[in-house]
Parts: C-alpha cells; sequence; structure tokens
C-alpha cells in the first residue's frame, strides 16, 4: 500500500499532524496502537478521509541512503505500507517509543539515535515531585529529521514525547507537543 | 520535663522483637512502655522476606536456628494464623549445584539434617515438582519438599502491638531514645524526644530492654557497654505479580539471592548479605550490582523473572552479633543473643535482646522477658506461644465472613484476611465505608478509619504497614491520591492531604529508582504523568 504520509503512533502530537495534513490534501495512513483515549481526533482524521489501522502496531522498516522507504506492521504481514514521508510518534517509556534497558535508552523501531545519559545514577532525582532527568531522554533530529549513527533519515520526522526534551509527564508539555507536529507538517508540506 | 515512674519495663524498639517482648512482659503482668522512634516495623522487621522459615536453610550448618525455627513456625501457624499462609517450600537442586559439590549426594545429607533437627522434608521427583509449582526452573534435578511458608511481617507486629495495648503496655511512636537516666552503675529509665511535638519527656522503670535491632548497637553503647553488632545489609527485590505460589529455595550452601516467597499478591526474591557501616543503616539505597545478583540468581529459581515487571527493591540490616573471623557474614550463627548487663557489664537494669530473626521473635521475647521477670523477682511464666494473638483467635475467612450481613465485599474478604477476626470492629455500615480505595490489595475506606483509630496510623507509611495499601501491582500510583485524601480525612486535617501523598510517593520512588528500568520506567513515567503535582490536589470524590 502507498500513501503520501504515513504516522507512526496515534496519540495528540501523531493525530494532530494526520489530520492537518490529510485536510491539506495528502493522503495519510495512521497506525494507532493501544489505548483509544484520542477517540474524538481519531473520528476527525477518518472524517477528512483518513485511513486508520487502529490496533496495528509498526514492527519495523526497510532504511536506504538515509531515507525510509517503507514500514511493516504486526497485521498487514507481507504487505508493506510505503511513503514518501513517515512521521515517527510513538511517544516515551509508557507506549513504548522509547525502551531502557539497565545501561542504555533505545528507539526500538528503528534504532535512531537517543539522547541519554549513560550514567544511570542521573536518572532520577531523589524527590518524586522534583524534575526528572529520564523523561528528557529522547531521539536526536537535525532540521526535524531523525538521526541514525548521526546521520539524518531525510523523510522520517519524529514528532511528540519520542524527542529529547519534551515530557508531558511532571510538566505540561502539550505546546511544545503541538508545536513539533506542526514543525514537520509544515516541513512534508514543503516537499510535496 | 515531666518525670515519670510509673513503669516495670521500658522496651526500646518497635520492631518485632520490642513488640514480641512487650507483649511477653504485658501478659505475664508487668506495666510496659514500649518506644519507637519511627513507626512499628520500619527496620529489618518490614525488610526482609517474609518467609516462614521451616528452618530446613539452617539444618546442615546450624541444627540449634533449625530446631528453633521448625518450633517457632509451628507455633506461628497456630497463633498468628491470620499472618502466616501455609504455601509450602521447595529445595531445589540445579544442575550447575551438582558441579559446584551440592548434588544429589548434598540432598541426602540435607534431608537427614532437617530429620533430625524435627523439619518434615521428604525428596519429591522434578516432575512432581514441577506440577506442584509450575514456575520452578524446568532443569531442576531435585527437590526436597519443606514446611515453608509466608508470614507478613508487618501485621504480625502489629498483632503483637496490639495485644500488648489491650494487655495494659503502654505504647508510643515516634518517640526517640535520647539517653539514658542513670545514678552510678544503674539505669533509672530514658529520655526520649517526641519526634512529632519536639517535647522531650523522661520516663522511669527498674529495667529497661534494648530490642532496637542493629540500633541497640547505639543504644547500648549510651549506657557504656559494647555489644559488637554486624551490620548485614540484605538487599531484595519485589516483583509485579505472584510469580509463584510455593518458596523456592536453592538445595545448596546458603548465598546470596537463593530464595522466592510468594506474599500476598506479590513474589519476593532475596537476598544479598554485605557488610556496612553503621551510618548507612538509616538509609539502604540498593545497588546495581545487587539488583543483577539478584536477578541473576532468581532467574535460576524461576526463569519467567526475567520477564516480570520489577516493582520495587528494598534493603534492611539484619542485627546480628559480630565475630570477627567471618568477613562475609553468612557463617555467623542467626542466634540468639539475650544479654544482662548486670552480669556481663556491671550495669544493672540494662537487658539486651538481639541476633535472632523474625521467625524466632518469640522465643527471644520470652528469653528477654524471663531475665526482666528474674531482675524484678516477679515469678510468672510465658504464656505467648499457646495464646493466639488479636486477628488470629479465629481467623478463619468462613468464621470472619459470618460477622458481615449481606454479600461479603472484596474489602471485607481483604480485610478479614488482614485483621483477622478483629474485623468485627470495621464498620462497614455505609456504601462509602465499603468502596475500595486501594484496588490492589482490596483496602477501604472503612480499614483506613479503623487503622487509624485502633492502630495509631499517622502517615501513609503507617498505613501501607497495617493494611497493605499502596503494595499491590500498581506500588501506589492509582490510589495514593484517594488514600491520601481518606486518611487526612479520617486524622481530622484534610490539610495533610498533600503531605501525606508527597512522603509516600517519595518512599515508593526510593524503592523503584534502583530498578529504573524497562517495564519499572514505563510505571514510573506513568506514575509521574498520574501525580503532575498541581499543589494542593485539586479533587473532590474519592
Amino acid at each position: 500500500m502507498r500513501f503520501d504520509v504515513v504516522i507512526i503512533g496515534g496519540g495528540l502530537a501523531g493525530m494532530t499532524a494526520a489530520t492537518e495534513l490529510q485536510r491539506s490534501g495528502l493522503r495519510c495512513a495512521v497506525v494507532a496502537e493501544g489505548l483509544s483515549l484520542n477517540n474524538v481526533s481519531r473520528k476527525e482524521f477518518k472524517a477528512a478521509g483518513g485511513t486508520l489501522l487502529q490496533g496495528d502496531k509498526v514492527t519495523g522498516g526497510v532504511i536506504k541512503d538515509g531515507r525510509l522507504l517503507c514500514v511493516n506492521t504486526q497485521k498487514l504481514g507481507d504487505v508493506v505500507l510505503e511513503a514518501d514521508s513517515f512521521i515517527l510518534a510513538t511517544g516515551k517509556y509508557f507506549s513504548r517509543g522509547l525502551v531502557a534497558d539497565m545501561d542504555k535508552v533505545y528507539e526500538p523501531l528503528f534504532g535512531l539515535d537517543v539522547d541519554y545519559d549513560p550514567d544511570r545514577s542521573t536518572w532520577f532525582d531523589r524527590s518524586f515531585a522534583a524534575p526528572q532527568k529520564f523523561l528528557e531522554f529522547g531521539v536526536n533530529t537535525q532540521d526535524g529529521a531523525a538521526l541514525k549513527d548521526g546521520e539524518p533519515i531525510v523523510n522520517l520526522y519524529p514528532v511528540g514525547e519520542v524527542l529529547k526534551g519534551i515530557s508531558s509527564a511532571g510538566s505540561d508539555a502539550s505546546r511544545a507537543i503541538l508545536d513539533s507536529a506542526e514543525a514537520a507538517v509544515q516541513a512534508i508540506k514543503g516537499r510535496n | 520535663m515531666p518525670v515519670k515512674n510509673d513503669f516495670d519495663v521500658i522496651i526500646i524498639g518497635g520492631g518485632i522483637t520490642g513488640a514480641g517482648t512487650a507483649r511477653d512482659c504485658a501478659m505475664r503482668g508487668l506495666k510496659v512502655l514500649l518506644i519507637e522512634r519511627h513507626d512499628i516495623a520500619t527496620g529489618a522487621t518490614g525488610r526482609n522476606h517474609g518467609l516462614l522459615h521451616s528452618g530446613a536453610r539452617y539444618a546442615v550448618k546450624d541444627s540449634e536456628s533449625a530446631e528453633e525455627c521448625i518450633r517457632e513456625n509451628k507455633i506461628l501457624r497456630s497463633i498468628a494464623s491470620n499472618c502466616v499462609e501455609d504455601t509450602g517450600g521447595l529445595f531445589i537442586t540445579l544442575p550447575e549445584d551438582e558441579d559446584a559439590g551440592f548434588g544429589l549426594d548434598y540432598q541426602k545429607t540435607f534431608i537427614e539434617a532437617c530429620q533430625k533437627a524435627g523439619i518434615d522434608a521428604k525428596a519429591i521427583s522434578p516432575s512432581e515438582a514441577r506440577e506442584m509449582e509450575p514456575s520452578v526452573n524446568p532443569s531442576l534435578i531435585g527437590a526436597v519438599v519443606v514446611p515453608d511458608g509466608s508470614v507478613d511481617p508487618f501485621r504480625l507486629c502489629s498483632a503483637n502491638v496490639t495485644d500488648a495495648a489491650m494487655h495494659g503496655a503502654k505504647v508510643l511512636v515516634y518517640t526517640q531514645f535520647l539517653d539514658f537516666i542513670r545514678e552510678g552503675d544503674t539505669i533509672l529509665g530514658v529520655k526520649v524526644l517526641d519526634t512529632r511535638t519536639g517535647q522531650e519527656a523522661e520516663y522511669r522503670a527498674p529495667v529497661t530492654v534494648n530490642a532496637a535491632g542493629i540500633w541497640g548497637h547505639g543504644v547500648a553503647e549510651k549506657a557504656g557497654v559494647h555489644i559488637g553488632m554486624y551490620p548485614a545489609k540484605g538487599a531484595l527485590l519485589v516483583f509485579g505479580h505472584r510469580v509463584n505460589n510455593v518458596v523456592i529455595n536453592r538445595c545448596r550452601k546458603s548465598a546470596d539471592g537463593d530464595i522466592l516467597v510468594p506474599g500476598d499478591s506479590v513474589t519476593v526474591i532475596g537476598t544479598t548479605s554485605t557488610k556496612v557501616p553503621f551510618e548507612e543503616c538509616d538509609n539502604m539505597e540498593v545497588t546495581p550490582e545487587e539488583v543483577s545478583l539478584l536477578l541473576r540468581e532468581g532467574c535460576a529459581l524461576c526463569p519467567a523473572l526475567a520477564s516480570t515487571r520489577i516493582l520495587r527493591a528494598y534493603a534492611g540490616v539484619r542485627p546480628l552479633v559480630a565475630d570477627d573471623s567471618d568477613p562475609t557474614g553468612r557463617s555467623i550463627s542467626r542466634g540468639i543473643v539475650c544479654l544482662d548487663h548486670e552480669s556481663r557489664d556491671g550495669v544493672k537494669g540494662l537487658v539486651s535482646i538481639t541476633g535472632g530473626k523474625l521467625m524466632t521473635y518469640r522465643l527471644m521475647a520470652e528469653l528477654a522477658t524471663d531475665a526482666v521477670c528474674r531482675k524484678l523477682g516477679v515469678n510468672q511464666v510465658c504464656t505467648t506461644a499457646e495464646t493466639p494473638l488479636p486477628g488470629s483467635v479465629d481467623g478463619r475467612i468462613e468464621t470472619v465472613s459470618k460477622r458481615f450481613e449481606g454479600k461479603v465485599s472484596l474489602g471485607q474478604k481483604g480485610a478479614a484476611g488482614r485483621q483477622g477476626d478483629l474485623v468485627g470492629k470495621i464498620n462497614f455500615t455505609t456504601a462509602e465505608d465499603k468502596k475500595l480505595v486501594c484496588e490492589c490489595e482490596n483496602v477501604t475506606l472503612a480499614e483506613i478509619k479503623y487503622a487509624v483509630a485502633e492502630l495509631g496510623v499517622r502517615t501513609l507509611e503507617d498505613l501501607r504497614r497495617r493494611t497493605r495499601v499502596g503494595m499491590g501491582t500498581c506500588q501506589g500510583t492509582l490510589c495514593i491520591r484517594k488514600a491520601a485524601k481518606a486518611l487526612a480525612i479520617a486524622l481530622g486535617d484534610p490539610s495533610l492531604e498533600g503531605k501525606l501523598a508527597a512522603d509516600y510517593l517519595d518512599e515508593r520512588w526510593k524503592g523503584m529508582r534502583a530498578v529504573g528500568w524497562g517495564d519499572t520506567l514505563r510505571e514510573m513515567e506513568f506514575m509521574q504523568r498520574v501525580y503532575k503535582f498541581q499543589k494542593p490536589y485539586s479533587y473532590d470524590e474519592i
């Protein structure tokens, strides 16, 4: 299946970007795993003509010459989702956009570069109420595109909490989340 | 400064040893004062496996401890039925144990030693073991069934304190021992500080018992006597659900991380043993090395642990009496040490009771009370081994449930399991009272009100120790706001709510930080989201 944009993740950031892109005339597909906390935005997206792969999950993709060509999902099996642009809106640890091991933090779908402190003793503040450093960790970007091994994947745009420096846990970061979604929308519109 | 002289005996320390001693002394007719600087069961009492030892672990090396254990094991099953769960236990032999010289030959030695100590130990085949406990490492080559169980140490301690109070003992928590009142070579009493009001007071009694666990070292120093204590830290991990239903041990020489105990809704692996400086005893942090070791050894007992979320890590300090010749602390006998400082050091009116273990607390209390009675010239026999603790007089769920009218709710069942026959004191009349506050452990508003009114609860940690609130799989993430509000109202000061919740969350956070990766980190992010710390808390509905 081929789309203009595939959005991985159906949370606040993913749905906001998807709906705006779909309304601008691009053909979008959202792969939305898990909790349906965003039913309203998902309805809006579908009303705008978007394709929603509800309850499915991206398992990986093919990266070639600095571009993401397609992604695989759990339910589609051998059928891949191809697109000109991809948005990564998988969130932080709870939604498994990031995975923490005992000694490292990584991005599980594409192995993107994650900004984190290898010294685990710095991850947490002793006080629960204080800002927590582990919530600041996230994917590194260059001009909005994801970095892998220091090189940009030019058509993969991380948005929302999977990005470094953005977390809604312990603070109100909805502005930053929406801003990152808007930046990706503008970049993708510019490409098309 | 008020001076009081109306006690026969003052007991320092509200752990299980002090609580048991207070109960025994009070039951023998003595006027008792128990002082505790924090809450009951805050030291080693509440920081162990919660294992009801059969004694099998000690059978080969320390038959005296093994015999004490099995005797007390049987006693606790009868006097503390609502604190004990008869899970049964397995001692398994793995292929690698064979290579290390602890193969099936050792199993024979082990079974003989158990039987000699009076422990009913029986070899079963690996397949029988897997049927009995499906989570056990399937590569086991041998297994022995023993009468291990699990025990809720908080509940056990609370039951002892409650019974002491029912027999007239005065119990002062959040009351810190400062110094002894002393005249020449005689201890006349204690100077204490109420840590909540900042008020100092003095209490006098002809005998004082030092039952302060590892902190008893410092208490003794204040009397000018030295007990060579050995603070041996033991770290443990709690897993997110009850992985096993039978206690699993390794059938080999005692080592780190070789006991896996199911308790209520969780499973606990432990422990390590490292000597720590006395300064560290007040604030134990579990290290990454300890976590790795416990995980590795835990997975050898039960491979499913590798993919089970770790709820938290915690550590306690065993109050062992030092033997300078062994640096590991493993070879030291867990034996009971009861010191009459008059005959030992020439200091009159002071007894120290230390060493031992949770399992033998009642015997320790008996020995300490015997010493107190000798000093006071009181001739009363100990009856604690035959007299059920409050909650266990007839704690069977069927009997307890008869006390409720109509359909028994989850919260009532939970309360009956925890509070035993005392559950009749809990007032479940309104629908509001029956509302669940903690859904992991089925704790109701009614039980919280009861704990405040009858069990001396002042903080959420205190409440946790009496009711298990927030101890289940969510670690308080989904209930602490409700619990804080309910507790603040029950305490008569709704403004306490934010502080109560914040203190509790810091304590949970401490245990989670040590294991903050994988699914535990996911839970931590979720917890941060739930408690966004908009102060004051803005919710109206429980």
